[in-house]
């Protein structure tokens, strides 16, 4: 190695110089002077969280500097949180079917009920079922939309939309993504099965096998939500499996063709929850964040921040909301949809494990 | 080859090493929010909006930071490992040099992993520095590689006289040693910097909420399209660039005479 | 030279290298391969000696086919960029005029230097199905309909060949230069033909520099997450992706980790196969 990279190295060595010397005597100028909060809070959240937007003004307000980790699945945050020390974490954003699960593990914090503006959500969302155990409250629902269909109507005929079963006619074949996140496209099989996605086991995962391979032939990829809405907008595909709002409404001034709808096998409700943690050294603090969050204003930034949008749980964000903003969310069409979806599929970790397993293999077919 | 299939060879290249570099930079100047073609005509906007976005400045700052931080440390372990190795006839010389350059030869992911094992295991939070330690790792051996062969015998003899003189071993190190080898040293500091400046997966998995650029960038892509990471990319791109010509023209013109 | 004194010094010298590198490379690898024997028990890991996540790599059809998948395209790839860098280095150093040598390679570099997450995003903008090339084929009236290149096998390679020609390019060149060019017309006064100079004085002569940039594109290329994450579209996953997927959606450390150990053992047999040409031991 002497000879080869070592000396091709030095050779380019000062191709090599770059940046340093300058950037080096740049540096404490763009290390932001701002941020001599006294306090700070730790959330482990979704992206849409990460907009300064959302969290700045709570910041402003109790002079707070907010610390903020995005995650991907469940299953990958509570791993974080498992090997995390006591204080590590103050607030937590989670899939709110599976607050349970992190209740079960002793993580959540009670959250004072009688402050949290839930008698003004829509009341689907209040999801007492999943947030409450006991008569306790550990969460709090903060956001939904659907996993649906996502199209673009300039190329194709929305009445085709309007059944899932058209996906698999041939008729668009090649011209399909799937959005890459097992849970929710699971759930739309298995309800164009027919199968309740509270329903879901071991069984009848198997029988979604092959209806989801088949979808897969049929796709030309299956992508994360940036490379889903480069698809969608640049014509890639025309089609996006799992896709709905939270994908279009962020492109609906750039391509107002972008649209989606609930086939009448009806679509998936997502939600996501926020709590404190249990293990939290601020919790007075991480809970004046969660009331932020479910306020009015905080609903009506959430749910238009810059990773992806999604209607506020809170109804009251309505009168914050511009009009604009609703039409994009469809604010009006919500009473409609919410009785045509079900919710995530629960699985336990076995279960989940097999959903995975499946997901896997079809990725990999 | 005949020379005119060298030249369209060449021209071609080039076309092709420029190709998503040139679109990048020209769909950062995109006015519309996508950086796909058409192209809509020029706009500053992105570039406005990146400087003014505090995450990402933020993240550079780190980036800078960790960059310089670790490659002083992965220079400065390099050089004397290389000084010892150069130097004394240790027992295990070879072994040595091998454990030393092992980390080179090993894909960062490997190196992530292993961290992130070890860290989880004696309890130590991730932070900047957990990947600051990551990027020295990955260096170290590029600086001792380096500075090894850089080291030569007329060296030798410049540290014998000063030892002669009277002077400390720390002394001959700092004064006499470093010095001659200044070339090679800065080399080793800026190709170390760049490379933890660059890096991603290390500093993916190895850090919490200070974050360095490319994990920022990762996360810009990850939550939608937008003519932003364009603008971030470009401006990288240029500073770098541009600093790579001043130095060419200044420091190595004169190095290499 | 060798006096006990001195050694002292030299040991004093070395160690904070070896003990950095001990205490944050070797160690951590011994606990991950550790960790790679044990397994996940619902969602809590049982550590013990099971092979259970070696068997399942390389019987399990989605995850032995990550690995096939990443061994494919890093072949691929290293072939590709080295039969289209050597060209490119040979042209630099010998058809270039000298004093413009330095320029071209800086210009044959300079993308190197773009940010490495960005520069496979940017592969998305070119490729795409309203990217430029595309969009000139359909001007030029060479297509009518736009071909699907990105989000595929041939978009992970095509950004891979991109970072790899300009690395490769860097290496040869130098290896080039190094040669002296007696030995070319040495042949030449022999009575060797271009071809046969070629083939059996200078190939030969560069063999250790190409070996060795191969050796590094197959460890940089194996090892690689961005590149086919960003521009693969999920049609297959390499073993890096499938490592990302073990920690960020499972949580499953384990697996992780025998997936790393899978993916060190692949780049050490590399090694092995490829030493007898490599410089790295001889430093």
């Amino acid at each position: 190695m002497t000879a080869a990279p070592v000396s091709a190295f030095r050779k380019s060595i000062s191709l090599s110089l770059l940046a340093a010397t300058a950037l080096t005597a740049a540096a404490p100028a763009t290390i932001a002077p701002a941020f001599a909060q006294s306090q700070e809070l730790n959330a482990l959240v979704w992206c849409d969280h990460t907009d300064p937007e959302l969290v700045q003004p709570f910041e402003e307000e109790h002079d707070v500097r907010v610390n903020l980790r995005e995650y991907e699945g469940t299953a990958a945050g509570l791993a974080i949180l498992e090997q995390s020390r006591p204080g590590d974490w103050d607030v937590l954003v989670i899939d709110a079917v599976d607050v349970g699960r992190a209740v079960d593990l002793g993580i959540m914090a009670a959250l004072p009920a009688d402050e949290l503006p839930t008698g003004d959500f829509f009341p689907e969302l209040v999801m007492e079922d999943l947030n409450t155990r006991d008569g306790t409250t550990y969460a709090v629902t903060e956001k939904f939309g659907y996993n649906t269909i996502a199209y673009n109507k300039a190329a194709v005929d929305p009445a085709d939309m309007t059944n899932f079963e058209t996906l698999f006619s041939g008729k668009y074949d090649g011209r399909i993504a799937i959005y890459d996140y097992y849970l929710p496209v699971l759930g739309m099989l298995s309800l164009s099965e027919g199968i309740d996605t509270g329903d879901l086991d071991a069984e009848a995962l198997e029988t979604l096998r092959e209806p989801l391979f088949d979808l897969r032939a049929r796709s030309s990829q299956v992508s994360e939500v940036v490379a889903s809405q480069t698809a969608l907008a640049t014509g890639e595909v025309d089609i996006l499996v799992g896709g709905g709002e939270w994908l279009t409404a962020v492109l609906a001034s750039e391509n107002a063709d972008l649209d989606w709808t609930i086939p009448e096998q009806g679509g998936v409700l997502w939600a996501q929850s926020i709590g404190v943690l249990e293990s939290s050294e601020n919790k007075d603090l991480a809970t004046e964040f969660v009331k932020y969050i479910v306020s009015p204003e905080g609903q009506a930034r959430l749910a238009t921040s810059s990773c992806y949008w999604g209607m506020p749980a809170n109804a009251a964000a309505g009168d914050v909301l511009t009009d604009e903003e609703k039409t994009v969310l469809r604010w009006d069409d919500q009473p409609d949809f919410l009785t045509r979806v079900q919710r995530y599929p629960v699985p336990d970790a076995e279960l989940d494990t097999a959903m995975q397993d499946l997901w896997t293999d079809m990725l990999q077919q | 080859m005949t020379r005119a299939f060298a030249w369209i060879y060449l021209a071609v290249a080039l076309g092709f090493i420029f190709l998503p570099v040139g679109m990048l930079v020209l769909f950062s100047f995109q006015d519309g929010r996508l950086p796909v073609p058409p192209f809509n005509g020029p706009s500053l906007r992105w570039y406005a909006d990146v400087l003014g976005d505090r995450r990402l400045m933020s993240a550079l700052g780190n980036s800078l930071i960790v960059a310089a931080v670790s490659s002083a440390i992965a220079l400065l372990l390099g050089f004397l490992a290389a000084q010892a190795l150069a130097r004394y006839r240790l027992p295990g010389t070879l072994l040595m040099r091998v454990v030393l350059i092992a980390p080179f030869t090993v894909s960062y992911l490997i190196i992530a992993l292993g961290l992130l094992t070890l860290y989880n295991r004696t309890g130590i939070g991730l932070s900047l520095w957990t990947a600051g330690v990551g990027h020295v790792v990955i260096n170290l051996p590029l600086c001792f590689a380096i500075l090894y062969a850089a080291i030569g015998d007329h060296h030798r003899n410049a540290e014998r006289a000063a030892r002669d003189l009277g002077a400390s071993e720390v002394k001959v190190l700092a004064l006499v040693t470093a010095p001659m080898l200044m070339p090679s040293m800065l080399a080793a500091f800026f190709l170390s910097f760049t490379f933890s400046w660059d890096e991603f997966i290390i500093a993916f998995l190895l850090t919490r909420f200070d974050v360095t650029l490319p994990v920022e960038i990762w996360s810009l892509l990850r939550s939608g399209l937008t003519p932003r990471a364009n603008a971030v990319g470009s401006l990288v791109f240029l500073v770098s660039v541009s600093l790579l010509l001043l130095l060419e023209l200044t420091v190595f013109r004169k190095v290499r005479r | 030279m060798a006096r006990a004194h001195d050694n002292r010094q030299g040991w004093g010298l070395v160690a904070p290298a070896l003990i950095w590198t001990t205490a944050f490379f070797v160690v951590p690898f011994l606990m991950m391969l550790a960790l790679s024997f044990a397994k996940m028990e619902g969602r809590s890991v049982v550590t013990g000696f099971f092979p259970d996540n070696y068997i399942r790599i390389f019987t399990e059809p989605s995850l032995l086919r990550g690995l096939v998948v990443s061994l494919e395209i890093t072949v691929t790839v290293t072939v590709i960029s080295m039969v289209l860098a050597y060209p490119l280095a040979w042209i630099i150093a010998f058809r270039v005029p000298e004093r413009w040598q330095r320029l071209v390679l800086i210009l044959t570099i300079l993308p190197f230097w773009t940010s490495y997450v960005v520069r496979s995003y940017s592969w998305l903008l070119v490729l795409g199905q309203n990217g430029v090339i595309n969009k000139t084929l359909m001007t030029l009236g060479v297509i009518s309909e736009p071909i699907s290149m990105s989000a595929s096998r041939f978009a992970t390679v095509t950004g891979f060949v991109h970072f790899f020609v300009m690395l490769l390019t860097l290496t040869i060149y130098a290896n080039l230069k190094e040669l002296s060019p007696n030995y070319a017309r040495a042949a030449q006064d022999l009575g060797a033909g271009r071809l046969a100079t070629f083939r059996h004085v200078i190939l030969p002569l560069t063999l250790p520099g190409l070996m060795t940039g191969a050796f590094l594109t197959l460890v940089l290329c194996i090892g690689d997450y961005i590149t086919p994450q960003i521009l693969g579209g999920n049609n297959e996953l390499t073993l890096p992706q499938l490592i990302m997927m073990q920690l960020g959606r499972r949580g499953d450390f384990p697996m992780a980790s025998a997936m790393a150990v899978v993916l060190m053992g692949i780049v050490t047999l590399a090694y092995l196969f490829s030493a007898r040409w490599l410089r790295i031991d001889r430093l």
